[in-house]
């Protein structure tokens, strides 16, 4: 998760969903704006039910986050002005309040207070 | 056999994840076992008390996706072994500031950084040839050397562990 700021500021925040998934919606999506707002960047889902976003979805997966055959969702990118996507976060299979507590832990993450005060609202 | 990197006290903490119930079986609490290999990571099998098995982790401190090793240790406990699908096993990498301050400040101080790996698996219910419902349960008597996963009609009155024959005891 380590990474140096200097001029690189966060540009979107993607959160990788499916509409019938509990720990999804409304959680990952009420919690991923939340973050996006701290972040100061836009927000977007990418609902892998849906075809044109399921393939942009998969990439990002396959590419940058926990590729499985049948992945896990939601999974959580930032993407940075220099083009590199970082992987934040992957749900908790073992339950929803267990992916409810990490998005906490993550909003209140050191990592989180030591990006660059420009990037952030 | 790979030395086994120890996770942090902090660490261990923040991926426990006691609670839950038994879904759409028995809505009974889960129980959580641990369990023992040859791999240098750690074993949960969460499952209801009549055996029911919920999701069975795998958790290892490495930047390898440990998935095939997983797979391979699954097979050699499940009757019979294609039980063990790669669609049902999904990895997540947890990396330290979506676990907490005491795990993220022991995560961040260790170099170089690698990311603690844990593979999910999961096996819904299923409808077996005859249209009957199979779901996954699990046998862990003290006289079995490691865990029996097989598949069973919860509502079946004759069936058992395919090893000692009985219902299976999640203890």
């Amino acid at each position: 998760m380590a990474r140096e700021h200097g001029t690189v500021r966060p540009r979107r925040l993607t959160v990788v969903l499916a509409e019938w998934c509990p720990h999804c919606v409304p959680l990952s999506v009420r919690k991923g704006r939340q973050l996006a707002r701290r972040l100061g960047v836009p927000f977007r889902t990418l609902d892998i039910d849906r075809r044109a976003q399921e393939k942009v979805a998969d990439r990002f997966v396959r590419e940058h986050g926990d590729a499985s055959p049948d992945y896990l969702i939601p999974q959580v990118f930032l993407e940075w002005s220099d083009g590199e996507i970082q992987h934040l976060l992957t749900g908790f299979s073992e339950q929803v309040a267990r992916t409810a507590r990490a998005w906490d832990d993550l909003l209140g993450s050191a990592w989180l207070r030591s990006l660059p005060k420009e990037g952030r609202r | 056999m790979k030395r086994r990197a120890t996770l942090p006290p902090a660490v261990r903490a923040a991926l426990r994840s006691p609670g839950g119930k038994c879904y759409r079986h028995c809505d009974r609490p889960i129980r959580i076992r641990s369990v023992s290999s040859r791999l240098p990571g750690t074993w949960k099998v969460r499952a209801c008390p009549s055996g029911v098995v919920s999701v069975t982790t795998y958790t290892e401190w490495t930047r390898d996706d440990p998935t095939p090793k997983v797979r391979d240790v699954l097979r050699r406990w499940t009757v019979p072994s294609s039980l063990v699908r790669l669609w049902d096993l999904r990895i997540a990498t947890r990396h330290g500031p979506e676990l907490g301050r005491g795990a993220e400040r022991a995560l961040r101080a260790v170099r170089p950084t690698r990311g603690v790996r844990v593979v999910y698996w999961r096996v819904y219910p299923f409808r077996a040839r005859d249209g009957t419902e199979r779901r996954l349960f699990v046998c862990q008597r003290r006289n079995h050397p490691s865990p029996v996963f097989f598949a069973a009609s919860p509502g079946a009155k004759k069936w058992g562990c395919p090893v000692c024959a009985r219902r299976p005891s999640a203890r």
